[in-house]
């Protein structure tokens, strides 16, 4: 029987690969071992910033690498007393917040054209977004920076804001098209019958059924925003747009002295990207399961 | 309500390929019209046509009377049932058929009361909160449904519905579509490659074949009095015996292969068609039902009984249905391969050809005592013999 109704395409989801029962072979033990190593590569340093976070300076200069003793609060809850950090936050929540709605907005539009509508040029234009994912932002840097100077966005969140959206397009139509070129045709017809307009179409059955891969592009546009360096360092100069990162930067300079400050700005600069992730994880795993049971 | 007219509608896709070619039909108010053909038949780019998802090429679509064919589907007051339902995932029963009704901005309070009648009629009333896919195949056909007659449209349009359910289900959702389709009262198109469904649904049958219209008309038209080969291979099942033959030159005989049927006068009478024919190739067709066991027939005619090799006996308890190869080439046009193909879809397997034998099917009563491997005689009723033109594939009648 065929496929009645339909459901996104599964991404991966944990447990479908999964073996009830595992059997032993020589490559267990050494995916195992990458595994370990690949976690430890990723984990290690971010624990290393944590940890120390909670030492003094004078403890990390006698003993790098050491166990906090004692455990020292003062540099963390000094970093969250001061209005210097939440007003980075503040920034850094706009530009990421602007950045994900922007790219989530365009390029799922773009990617529906792409996906759904037949035009001279298809391919050709989806190509161009193509090239995009093999562009160096630094390259680009330069020019758009003259860009924003005309349009007078220098000094503005929104100089930061747009360029992310944009850098972030490509990807974002990458992931997005296969997904809503998979959504059966009949569903088109079934509401262009029961008088839906395209863009309707779209709205009320493509968006709701492609909510775990626009769940995908919101969190990778989100993270990239919220950690993009460059671009900020080059639009934002006075200190009261500085994003997180920019202010990490500018604090580490100002405190040079300070190891442990620093580290324990750096942790707690990283917790709301965490906490982004972490929820939206949730409503993917949430969206998967839920286009499972229809 | 309004009726349906295609006037030499043709449907030709960017290609070059013609899907559709001058398709001529007219479906009444409240008339159940089915095409039926093989695929690629053309008969679901008629009906994705009249519902305004593809282009006309050429030709007048009328509803009502009124031109539509630059009309968009949201104007036409159509609905459709597609063969794959179609619903939408993520919504309840209820969204799903109040849908149309949304878009049309219709108040809240009367979306749910029509929801609810529609429900009630089709049964589903405990399952307006589930989503789809908490559904059986035949809750979702009728959610389907639903979702086309609560629009209380001026055209329904279904295709393939029942494909996708399992035998038993399509029974059952074939009689319950008509009588909602009598109870709604409205011109319905039905596409379907099952000439089963075709027969016992329509009112009228349309049959398609290579993006023409081969014949239409009520069920036992097409069964008794198919225009051309195709027709009379793909109507009924199991499909009729076609052989090729000869009509003897003082026109009384018919000769298939070394055996002959003599050929009454009534037989002549109602197809003074055949008198031309004398001497000259024709395609004979019998059907599976006009074949009976010669032993258990009182006392058979002379010239009228074909003898033949059982390959396979199928007992379907109220008859057998008896495989045989007959010495006599089978008519191989075209279309009645096309037919051919379609119709074997449906179940009767396929045997192997042995020398110059043919196979042949008949419909004998279940007393029969015939054995697969015996030789049989066949009384066939010679009355009910149909005859068509090698060369246009076209019935013998006049």
């Amino acid at each position: 029987m065929a496929a009645t109704t339909w459901a996104p395409p599964a991404l991966p989801a944990r447990s479908a690969a999964a073996p009830k029962r595992r059997r032993w072979s020589l490559g267990t033990p050494f995916s195992y071992m990458t595994a370990f190593v690949v976690m430890g590569i990723t984990l290690v340093p971010i624990l290393y910033v944590v940890i120390s976070g909670f030492r003094t300076s004078a403890q990390i200069n006698t003993a790098p690498v050491a166990w906090p003793h004692p455990w020292v609060f003062t540099n963390y809850t000094s970093v969250l007393k001061s209005s210097a950090f939440w007003h980075y936050v503040g920034n850094s929540l706009f530009v990421a917040l602007t950045a994900t709605a922007l790219t989530v907005a365009t390029g799922s539009l773009a990617a529906f054209a792409l996906a759904r509508y037949s035009f001279k040029g298809r391919e050709a234009l989806f190509a161009v977004f193509m090239v995009g994912l093999l562009f160096p932002a630094g390259v680009a840097s330069l020019p758009l920076y003259l860009w924003l100077k005309n349009l007078g966005l220098l000094e503005n969140l929104m100089g930061v804001a747009l360029p992310e959206a944009a850098f972030s397009l490509p990807y974002t139509i990458f992931i997005l098209r296969p997904f809503l070129r998979a959504v059966p045709g009949e569903l088109e017809d079934a509401a262009v019958v029961d008088g839906a307009s395209r863009l309707r179409f779209f709205r009320s059955i493509l968006v709701p059924l492609s909510r775990p891969a626009l769940t995908t592009v919101a969190i990778l546009s989100f993270i990239t925003s919220w950690n993009a360096y460059l671009l900020p360092l080059l639009v934002l100069s006075n200190p009261i747009h500085y994003t997180l990162p920019l202010g990490t930067a500018s604090f580490q300079t100002t405190y040079s002295q300070d190891t442990a400050a620093i580290l324990a700005f750096a942790a707690l600069s990283m917790v709301p990207a965490l906490a982004f992730f972490v929820l939206a994880e949730r409503r993917i795993v949430g969206s998967l399961t839920g286009a499972l049971r229809g | 309500m309004a009726t349906i007219t295609l006037e030499k509608v043709s449907k030709v896709y960017p290609n070059g390929l013609p899907a559709v070619t001058d398709l001529d039909l007219e479906v009444a108010e409240g008339e159940l019209m089915v095409l039926v053909g093989p695929s690629g038949s053309g008969k679901t780019t008629a009906l994705r046509m009249v519902a305004g998802l593809e282009d006309i090429t050429s030709g007048t679509l009328r509803m009502g009377g009124q031109v539509v064919n630059d009309l968009p589907p949201k104007d036409r007051n159509v609905a459709m049932v597609f063969q794959s339902y179609a619903l939408y995932p993520h919504m309840t029963v209820a969204e799903n058929i109040g849908f149309a009704l949304k878009l049309r901005k219709m108040p809240k309070d009367q979306i749910k009361a029509k929801v609810r009648d529609a429900a009630q009629m089709l049964g589903l009333t405990d399952y307006l909160n589930s989503k789809p896919a908490q559904l059986s195949g035949g809750q979702r056909q009728r959610v389907a449904m639903g979702r086309a007659i609560v629009r209380e449209p001026s055209v329904f349009l279904m295709d393939e519905p029942l494909s996708n359910l399992d035998a038993k289900m399509r029974v059952q959702m074939r009689a319950e579509i008509s009588r909602i389709q009598r109870r709604v009262g409205v011109a319905t198109m039905y596409v379907t490659h099952d000439q089963t469904e075709a027969m016992t649904m329509g009112d009228r049958v349309a049959v398609l074949h290579m993006g023409r219209l081969q014949q239409c008309g009520t069920p036992q038209m097409l069964y008794e009095r198919p225009d051309n080969i195709f027709v009379a291979a793909f109507i009924g099942s199991p499909a009729m015996n076609l052989y090729e033959a000869g009509i003897s030159s003082d026109g009384e005989q018919v000769v298939i292969g070394s055996q002959s049927l003599a050929l009454p006068r009534g037989l002549l009478e109602s197809r003074p068609g055949l008198a031309a024919m004398k001497g000259r190739k024709v395609v004979v067709g019998i059907r599976p039902e006009h074949l009976s066991d010669a032993a258990l027939a009182p006392s058979p005619g002379p010239g009228t009984t074909l003898y033949a090799d059982v390959e396979l006996i199928e007992a379907l308890g109220h008859e057998l249905e008896v495989h045989f190869l007959i010495d006599a080439t089978r008519a191989r046009s075209e279309e009645a391969a096309a037919a051919q193909e379609t119709a074997d879809l449906g179940g009767a397997p396929a045997l192997t050809m042995a020398g110059a034998k043919s196979e042949g099917v008949a419909r004998v009563s279940p007393r029969s005592q015939l054995k697969a491997g015996s030789r049989a005689a066949f009384v066939v009723d010679t009355e009910h013999l149909h005859f068509f033109d090698p060369d246009t594939g076209a019935a013998i009648w006049n």
